[in-house]
């Protein structure tokens, strides 16, 4: 376990619901993780798994048909579910939690200066003069690898990687103790991808933020965290240190993942995908999410949502064979079992 | 900037240019002679011809047109057929009438209007933002015949709260532009135009601020805003109402060239001493030079407006600027 000093943020049976002309939509339910200092923890999962709205809950950004329930969720100890919107506000927000947005192309308000915008998110949490927040700003542009004078310039004037490289500026502006990076490579090409990947990478070691990074693309994930959440249909199917759930995968979702995506130890390798597509999440939730695309469905799956096993390690699954995993994972690697 | 400005000013007066040219065309189309009103068809015919002589309109009309073109720049705009006043001078006193009620007016819409339209958008779906919306509409589908009407028959008739009419009361003669706002006769005048001028025209900002917040309140960087823990009001006011300007912008251009033709409704109601009574006057007796000069003014007028709103946005938004001057 990487959290052995007490949690940043620490979660258990978080769940979301919109409500919607056709009824409840349950797009995060009986998330619990906790995230330690230090830790870049991880998830991953397709698009409409949950993800972005876990993070929205978690920042209070959810569209008014949106509830979050939760057994807990807490940072560095501080009960968040009780804390009215306004103290959130002003103690919380981007002085404890920032986010890297996953749009850091339209994030940036167009009529702004990009160095009036970083130094307005200091400004609203500190007693800080214009001045010295520019200087601030500055500080913090040579730590993303931007230069200075760049900070006069308006949002249409920056690249789609110097933008984004602006936004960690940004989140890391009032060293907030965990930043929320919600696919912060999505939209560059793979040479800027990679920069920023790096950058982060070398940001990490000077700075002492917890990072919840969101991807969907597990090759990112499994270079830059140190434990991996798989989310599929708002539940999280599998949680394991990066190179355990690599090496040690349980979940049939998360070896349907791995076949799915190319790897460069197997050049040459057929990629096989998961037929089906993803649950609409459409009233309560009562059995596993991932039991009709499922190739090893049993009678239970479909009975009950399966409860979460520990395996060992604190590597967690949410699926009934766990005990037969050996079996799957020889399967797995069949195409023929994937066929619907 | 400077570029920028430079250019648009080049395609103003060239617009301009262009009203003056279509202006004297449409003059000489005019059915009728034009000089009917000052030369007698029962003069001497020896005579008709020297009149017609003195006011140059025996040339041929490419060189009355050069003439008329030089004559604009030089200001020399003739004289009134009737009270043989000078164009200009007639102008120069009617034009900051007709600016200080549409400018009131205009304050009034837009201040009320954006205002209303960031309080609906704000609270999307309540009583205000409902009833914001029907009575804007209701006002903007009553002319302003109408309105002015009304407000003249309950407020000043019934009532007796406001004067009927005119800019200020018989007999007072201000002496110039600063000592006439220093008049409270003026102000208690003013209030009924602008309110018909506002009530007409304010659904239109009003309308657009709260289409344009509703949907600026959409975008990324208004999520982006609140995850940074800005006061819900910086987010509303700062960053939202500040971009949802924009689109208000554009509309206000084309609205307060619309409402400069509106003004010759509602000074002739209310008798109120601008280029709108006068153009109406100034047609009915067949004034031609005051006529042209009216309508060439406010054809200057609203391209003059039209530049302003360009610079104004050039302004609100950074983007404008560069793809103007390309990228620097």
């Amino acid at each position: 376990m990487a959290a052995t000093t007490e949690p940043v943020l620490s979660i258990r049976n978080l769940g979301v619901a919109y409500e919607t002309s056709q009824g409840p939509v349950h797009a995060v339910s009986d998330v619990s993780f906790d995230v330690g200092a230090d830790e870049v923890f991880g998830i991953a999962g397709e698009s409409g798994c949950g993800k972005s709205t876990l993070i929205r809950s978690l920042l209070r950004l959810l569209p008014n048909n949106g509830t979050m329930t939760a057994e807990r969720c807490t940072y560095k100890g501080r009960d968040l579910m009780a804390m009215s919107d306004e103290a959130f506000r002003s103690t919380i927000q981007w002085q404890e939690i920032s986010l890297v947005p996953q749009s850091a192309m339209a994030s940036f308000n167009p009529v702004y200066r990009v160095g009036d915008q970083i130094i307005e998110s200091m400004r609203a949490h500190r007693r800080m003069g214009r001045a010295e927040a520019w200087e601030r700003a500055a500080g913090l542009f040579d730590v993303v690898g931007l230069q200075a004078d760049l900070l006069r310039n308006y949002p249409h004037e920056f690249s789609g990687g110097m933008r984004q490289r602006a936004m960690i500026a940004m989140a890391l502006s009032l060293d907030p103790g965990l930043i929320i990076m919600d696919e912060p490579t999505t939209g560059l090409d793979v040479l800027v991808q990679e920069r920023i990947l790096r950058r982060i990478r070398e940001i990490r070691a000077e700075i002492h933020s917890a990072i919840i990074l969101i991807t969907h693309d597990i090759a990112v994930i499994a270079e830059m965290s140190d434990r991996i959440a798989i989310m599929y249909g708002g539940e999280i199917m599998e949680l394991a240190p990066s190179v355990d759930l690599f090496e040690n995968p349980h979940h049939p979702y998360t070896l349907g993942l791995e076949n799915a995506f190319p790897s460069i130890r197997n050049v040459g390798k057929d990629l096989i995908s998961i037929p089906g597509s993803p649950p609409t999440l459409v009233g309560p939730v009562e059995s596993c999410p991932f039991e009709p695309r499922c190739p090893f469905r049993i009678d239970g799956c479909a009975a009950a949502n399966p409860a979460v096993v520990d395996v060992g390690d604190g590597h967690q699954v949410r699926c009934l064979q766990t005990g037969d995993v050996a079996r799957m994972r020889t399967l797995a690697r069949e195409k023929s079992t994937w066929r619907s | 900037m400077l570029d920028y400005v430079l250019r648009r000013l080049v395609y103003t007066l060239i617009t301009v240019f262009a009203v003056a040219s279509i202006l004297f065309v449409l003059f000489r189309m005019l059915p009728g002679e034009p000089t009917l009103q000052v030369i007698s068809p029962a003069m001497d015919p020896a005579v008709q011809e020297r009149m017609k002589e003195a006011f140059g309109l025996n040339q041929p009309v490419g060189l009355q047109y050069l003439i008329y073109l030089k004559n604009l720049v030089t200001l020399e705009w003739g004289r009134s057929f009737v009270s043989a006043q000078e164009v200009t001078d007639i102008l120069s006193y009617r034009f900051w009438n007709t600016i200080l009620l549409m400018a009131a007016g205009m304050c009034l819409t837009l201040v009320l209007g954006i205002g209303m339209g960031i309080i609906m958008a704000w609270k999307r779906n309540s009583p205000v933002d409902v009833g914001g919306t029907i009575v804007g509409l209701v006002f903007q589908a009553a002319p302003p015949f109408i309105t002015g009407l009304l407000l003249l028959m309950v407020l000043s008739y019934r009532l007796g709260l406001f004067p009927t009419g005119g800019m200020y009361p018989p007999g007072a003669r201000p002496d110039g532009l600063l000592d006439l706002l220093l008049m409270p006769e003026f102000w208690h005048r003013i209030v009924l135009p602008t309110l018909t001028v506002g009530m007409y025209y304010i659904s239109t900002p009003m309308l657009i601020m709260r289409d344009s917040m509703l949907e600026v309140l959409g975008s990324d960087f208004i999520e982006l805003a609140r995850a940074k823990g800005l006061k819900p009001r910086v987010v509303m006011f700062r960053h939202a109402a500040r971009n949802a300007l924009l689109g208000v912008v554009t509309i206000a251009g084309i609205m307060v060239g619309f409402a400069v033709g509106g003004q010759v409704v509602v000074e002739s109601l209310f008798s109120w001493p601008g280029m709108g009574q006068l153009m109406v006057e100034s047609a009915a007796s067949h004034d031609y030079p005051v006529a042209q000069g009216t309508f060439l003014m406010l054809a200057i007028l609203v391209i003059s407006l039209n530049f302003l709103t360009d610079i104004l946005y050039s302004y609100l938004d950074p983007r404008i600027k560069i793809t103007a001057k390309g990228m620097n």
